[in-house]
Order: C-alpha cells, then sequence, then structure tokens
C-alpha cells in the first residue's frame, strides 16, 4: 500500500472570522499548541500514512508557510523522487468555494500527469487532527467508490479521496461540467459517480473562528485530547528549532500548561498554552493565554484569556484581559504598555 | 577536495570510565547533558559558530550511539558539500590493524585525511567538554604570535592544578615548559586538550613521534613536551569562561547544576551562539493541575504530575502523581512512577523507577547517586 496517493493540500482558505491572526501569514501557517503551525497536522497525516508526494496549493501571505516548511526537510519530504511541492496560485483574485479549486489546480496540471501514484487525497489545511489515512484508501478501494468524503458526524471534514485520473478528467472538464472544486461535484446529483463517506471518530477540530482556534487550543490540556493529538507513533512533525530546554526560574510555577522550549519564565502560568521562546517576568501571572513565539512579558503583568501573537511585549505592569468567551487578540509585533489600558 | 585554511580534528573515542555505567555502552562525549544535548554538541557548535566547516570526529570506544548521533552532521550546519563531518574510525592495514593507541596516534593515522584539505592550520580538540569558545580567536592569536603551536590554557584553582597538564610559560605566554599532573605546581595554567598546529610541523611530530616505540603518542605526554625539546614556539592562549571537564558523576551533576544559576556564565539561552543539536520531535512539555515545578530546566514531550526542583529534565520524562524530584538530573526518557522520591541523583536515559522508589543522597558523605538497575531491583526484591 506504500506510496499509492499524492497528497494535495488547499492552503488558499481565508476565514474572515480569523482574520487578526491572519494578517501576516496564510491561515496554513498560523501557529497552534506552542510549536506547531495548522499545516503540520494535514502534513504530517500524510506523511505518516506513507504518503510521500504532496503538492501545496497556496495563495495569501505564503512567504511564512514557504518559510516554515522549506525543503520539507522536517516530514521527511525532501526526496530525490516525489517530494514536496508548491504551487502558488497564478490567479490571485479567484475566490473558490471549497476545498480544491479546479483552476487552480488546473495550472498545474503537469503534477497530476507526472504523477504515478493511483489515488489523490485532497485536503484543507487548517483541521487539527492525528489520522491515518490508509484505511480510508482501502475502503475506497474495496468498496469501488468514485469519490471518498472523509466526514464526521455527518459534517464534511472537506477531505476528498479520488483516483488521480478522475481527478484530471474533474479539472479538463471543469468548464463544461461548471464544476469549481471537489464540493460541487459531491454536492451536485447530476452526475453517475459514486459518492461515499468515511466516518472519521477520532478528535478532528476544524479551525475556522478566534473562537475555535482558542477552544481548540485551551481543549489540548485535557489529558485524552492531548494524547490523541500527540502520538508518540504518529508524530507531528514540524519545524525544528535550536531552543535550549525551558528554565524556571525561582518564583516561577506552572499549572495545567503547555510549554515550549527556550522559554524563561519567572511568574505564574496557568491554562496556558506557551510557544518557543517566550519570556514572562517575574510577578507576572499568565492565565487561560495562548502566547505565541518569543512574545516577552514584563514583570507584575497580569494577563487573562489573551492570545498574544509573535513578537509582542507586554510592558511591565500591564493588566490584559479577555473573557473566555471572547478572548482578545493582540497583533503580532505589536507593544503593550501600562499606560494604554489604565 | 579544495584547500582548507583551518581543519578540526576532534578527539571523541574516549571512554570516561569514571561515568561508571552511563558510558557503559556509549562514548563519553555521547553522555546527555544540559536537558538536551549531547557533551559533544558543545564542540561541534562551537566549530560552526567559528566558521570552521571541516572537522574529523575519531571515534573508536563504543562508537554506535555517537555515529547515529553525528550522522552528516546536519544538526550543526556541518554537512557540506566540501569538507564537513567526517566520522574517522580506527582501520585495518594490509599487515594489521591499528587501533588508536593515543591522542597522537589518532591523528597519525588519519593524515591522508588531513593531506586530503592541504590545511595551514589543524585545530586539535577534544568532545569531552563543555564551554563555548570561538576557536577564530585562538587562531587569530596563533598567527600572531607567529606559534609552531598554540595550546589553549585556563587558570585553574591552586589547589587543583596537580591534577591537570600545566604550562609554565613567560611574560608573552610562551610555554617554557610543560608540567603532566605535577605534585608541586609551579604556576595554575591548566591545559584545555585544545591545541592548533601549523600543519608542517604537526605532520612532522606525528611521524618523528611515530617511529619512536619508546612513545605512548599523547599529544601532552609526548608531542609537546617533544616539541620544546627541540625549541619550538609553543605559545598559551588564555581562556577565560566556563569550562568543564565533566569526566565524574559528581561533576556531570555540578555541571547540570550550573545551568540553574543565574551567575553562570554558560548561557545557552544566547542566540548568537547557539549550542545545537539533534532535535528529536516532541510536543511541548505538559505540567498537571497538580504539578510544581520550580527552579529547573525542563525540555519538550515532558509530562509533570508531580513536584520538580532544582533539576535538569531531558525530553520525554515522565514525572508520576505524588513523585518528588530534588537536585536530580533525568535523562532522556526515564519513567518516573508515582510517589517516587529522587534526591541528589542520576537517572539515565529509559530507565524505570517504580511507584513508590525513595533515594537521596546521605547528608555525610554528599555523593552524587547515579541509579542503576540494580539498585531498583535490590529494593524491589
Amino acid at each position: 500500500m506504500k506510496n499509492r496517493m499524492l497528497g494535495v493540500i488547499d492552503a488558499t482558505t481565508y476565514h474572515e472570522d480569523l482574520e487578526e491572526l491572519t494578517v501576516h501569514r496564510s491561515l496554513a501557517a498560523v501557529p497552534f499548541a506552542g510549536r506547531y503551525r495548522l499545516i503540520d497536522f494535514v502534513l504530517s497525516n500524510m506523511v505518516n500514512s506513507d504518503i510521500e508526494s504532496v503538492a501545496i496549493f497556496p495563495k495569501y501571505q505564503y512567504r511564512s508557510l514557504m518559510d516554515h516548511l522549506g525543503s520539507g526537510k522536517n516530514w521527511d519530504l525532501n526526496r530525490k523522487r516525489d517530494g514536496l511541492f508548491f504551487f502558488p496560485s497564478p490567479l490571485l483574485d479567484s475566490p473558490s468555494k471549497g476545498i480544491g479549486s479546479f483552476n487552480h489546480f488546473g495550472a498545474n496540471l503537469d503534477y497530476f500527469y507526472r504523477s504515478k501514484q493511483e489515488y489523490a487525497l485532497i485536503s484543507n489545511c487548517f483541521t487539527v487532527f492525528n489520522m491515518d489515512f490508509r484505511p480510508v484508501l482501502e475502503r475506497h478501494i474495496n468498496t469501488g467508490c468514485d469519490i471518498t468524503v472523509v466526514r464526521q458526524d455527518g459534517r464534511s471534514l472537506e477531505m476528498y479521496l479520488v483516483k488521480t485520473s478522475l481527478l484530471i478528467n474533474l479539472i479538463e472538464t471543469r468548464n463544461e461540467t461548471g464544476y469549481t472544486c471537489m464540493s460541487d461535484v459531491v454536492t451536485d446529483i447530476h452526475h453517475s459517480y459514486t459518492i461515499c463517506n468515511y466516518e472519521y471518530t477520532g478528535l478532528a477540530v476544524m479551525i475556522d473562528s478566534i473562537d475555535a482556534y482558542f477552544a481548540a487550543s485551551i481543549s489540548l490540556l485535557e489529558p485524552q485530547a492531548w494524547k490523541t493529538i500527540f502520538k508518540r507513533s504518529q508524530p507531528v512533525y514540524t519545524k525544528v528549532k535550536d531552543e535550549p530546554p525551558t528554565r524556571y526560574i525561582k518564583g516561577a510555577s506552572a499549572h495545567n500548561s503547555m510549554i515550549a522550549n527556550g522559554c524563561m519564565i519567572e511568574g505564574v502560568v496557568e491554562n496556558s498554552i506557551i510557544s518557543r521562546g517566550v519570556k514572562i517576568g517575574r510577578g507576572s501571572v499568565v492565565k487561560n493565554c495562548i502566547i505565541m513565539q518569543k512574545s516577552q512579558i514584563g514583570e507584575n503583568c497580569v494577563l487573562d484569556s489573551v492570545i498574544l501573537d509573535k513578537d509582542v511585549k507586554v510592558e511591565s505592569g500591564t493588566k490584559i484581559e479577555g473573557t473566555h468567551n471572547m478572548p482578545l487578540v493582540i497583533r503580532k509585533g505589536t507593544i503593550q504598555g501600562a499606560l494604554m489600558n489604565s | 577536495m579544495g584547500k582548507k585554511k583551518c581543519v578540526a580534528m576532534l578527539l571523541a573515542g574516549g571512554k570516561g570510565s569514571r561515568l561508571s555505567s552511563l558510558t557503559k555502552s556509549l562514548a563519553k562525549p555521547a553522555v546527555p547533558f544540559g536537558g538536551k544535548y549531547r557533551i559533544i554538541d558543545f564542540t561541534l557548535s562551537n566549530c560552526t559558530n567559528s566558521g570552521i566547516d571541516t572537522v574529523g570526529v575519531l571515534t573508536q570506544y563504543q562508537p554506535l550511539v555517537l555515529n547515529s548521533y553525528i550522522g552528516i552532521g546536519s544538526a550543526w550546519d556541518l554537512d557540506r558539500k566540501n569538507g564537513g563531518v567526517t566520522v574517522l574510525p580506527p582501520y585495518s592495514e594490509s599487515s594489521e590493524v591499528k587501533w588508536y593507541t593515543g591522542t597522537a596516534s589518532a591523528i597519525y593515522q588519519n593524515l591522508n585525511y588531513l593531506k586530503q584539505y592541504d590545511p595551514e592550520y589543524v585545530l586539535i580538540l577534544s568532545g569531552d567538554h563543555i564551554y563555548k569558545m570561538n576557536y577564530e580567536l585562538m587562531l587569530e592569536y596563533h598567527v600572531e604570535k607567529g606559534a609552531d603551536a598554540t595550546i589553549s590554557v585556563i587558570e585553574v584553582p591552586w589547589p587543583e592544578a596537580s591534577r591537570f597538564g600545566i604550562m609554565n610559560t613567560s611574560e608573552d605566554m610562551r610555554v617554557a615548559e610543560f608540567d603532566e599532573k605535577p605534585a608541586f605546581p609551579k604556576n595554575n595554567l591548566a591545559s584545555m586538550g585544545i591545541y592548533i598546529f601549523n600543519w608542517p610541523v604537526l605532520k612532522e611530530y606525528l611521524e618523528m613521534d611515530d617511529r619512536n616505540p619508546e612513545s605512548s603518542h599523547d599529544f601532552g605526554k609526548d608531542i609537546i613536551p617533544l616539541m620544546l625539546d627541540e625549541n619550538k614556539k609553543l605559545f598559551a592562549y588564555p581562556f577565560n569562561g566556563y569550562w568543564k571537564d565533566v569526566g565524574t558523576v559528581k561533576s556531570l551533576w555540578e555541571a547540570n547544576m550550573d545551568l540553574l544559576d543565574d551567575e553562570c556564565e554558560l548561557n545557552l539561552f544566547d542566540h548568537d551562539w547557539r549550542i545545537y543539536s539533534v532535535n528529536p520531535n516532541h510536543p511541548p512539555q505538559y505540567i498537571s493541575p497538580e504539578a510544581e515545578v520550580a527552579e529547573s530546566l525542563i525540555n519538550e514531550g515532558c509530562t509533570i504530575e508531580g513536584e520538580v526542583e532544582k533539576s535538569v529534565l531531558f525530553q520525554g520524562v515522565l514525572v508520576g502523581k505524588g513523585s518528588v524530584i530534588r537536585e536530580s538530573v533525568i535523562m532522556p526518557d526515564a519513567i518516573i512512577g508515582e510517589n517516587v522520591y529522587i534526591e541528589k541523583a542520576i537517572v539515565p536515559s529509559g530507565m524505570k523507577i517504580p511507584d513508590g522508589f525513595v533515594i537521596s543522597s546521605s547528608e555525610e558523605t554528599d555523593e552524587i547517586i547515579l541509579i542503576t538497575q540494580e539498585m531498583i531491583q535490590g529494593i524491589c526484591s
């Protein structure tokens, strides 16, 4: 069963509800769980499912995404044959209704023609899950379906398995059929393709709003959820950084938190997710927060229900509070002063 | 192979027998250190940070872990088309197998490796020490002094001087005399086992030393004294900064504890002089609601449900509920059960500590305990 599927990741999605976190980056590159980006989950799942050729179709702001993926080495995708492919959209203004724009694929048809893999798995880039795709393929073959849709509780997870030859056909005939993407085909009844559903019972969260982002992040603090996403046998790969282990200084304390490497913790951390290289100063209390990479929190600050994007500097004595239902998002690279909030 | 200005030769074949069971199946340079590193990371990172891109690593004792760790050197950015890391094990010739009998013989048997780069200078390093040093500055000093060889030295406390190779120098730092572990030291400048040689001089002396049946083929004992006898220009290069030979269980423990000290000069958080290592892929550490963590260094992949104080925890360590870890070093993937008490100890990689296990060093001896499988079985049976 090895190397029978192509991985196709649509990284063009833009959710308006996530604007605060996607001003500087594409949705696929939104940081998650302290050291990952959203794309790491689907990409690692593909690699762990013996997929050896992955095509990524990005659009908005893909600099940080390219920087993150590099040659694909961290996913073992820097291969002589197959490996990681990057196909930025040549058409900037072509809004697509669903995952896997046939227009976008059509501009890069050669990739599908040249690939020898018989099947293609098309997926979105913003689902947090740890799933083995091999059983989907097995079922797809055994049942003789044309298209298999991965669903959870009946809802489409916007992942589709299809024969590469059929995908090519759908792309080439898009002008005649009027189908713009996979969901167009799946929801239409005027064709003769057999559409099957694959019910996925594991944990899968689609990140399509700040609320979903915040809730999914905090839910990882439940050991059960944590263990479902981070399995030793099916690791989630990411770009590794040479950060030292995290250091807890005298007076520091941490409870119910996930903390990445390279942090200096001098204050109190509770129910929070702290990314790499964060500093939390003496006397500060960080509760129910998501703190992204390299943010610096001064001394005697209070942060509750806040998402701090990367490189935010919080000056000493600052108090920032959101609510559990409405977390405050602080934009990347800003400086938060004590005076601004008083 | 293109010509190189300076090639480093890293001696990594040491057994480190005073580290006891820690080096039973791996060489001393591969011993874990500082929550995420292996000892050799410091020397390899120094090389790459000093702009040295060609490093021969000489292995002999238990090389499996070390070899697979070094790989093609990509962790240290030393996977290069021209140069990079080359692991150099002992090999057999048509007549016999030649083990490395001393530090000098290890280099002598790899003269062909050096010849292919035709370097101007050769830097000899040891993979046994924890320190951050810019070898480029040492090379500049060596060139400035017009030396044949330069030996890096560090001031050690006088009472300890007789444990080291001591350099007796004139005012301009020229080495007049070398005393190996002198009973009555005349100086407190200890050799750090770091040498820069002009390549032609090194080659000449290694060949001379090889012909001498009396020689123990050691840089400190044979090559340096011979060069001094022949009035070669040897200079001492004074190094100020953190440097530690982690040769014993106690010193390994101490060096780990140094990382928890704010005053310590060894800063792992310095982005301008990063210590690189092979990064295993682990999720962030998880600190549970009932856990307590204070004054510690904790790596990714740990799950802490107990109390950790003044300790260094490597990747993948689990600390169970109700357990207390104090002033200890817990090596990768060790699993600490529930209601365990460990104080002033080192727990080796992958060890499983059963529930209720209690161990701490006695007040009188203040010895550091290296936990072994026998201790665990002894207590549980």
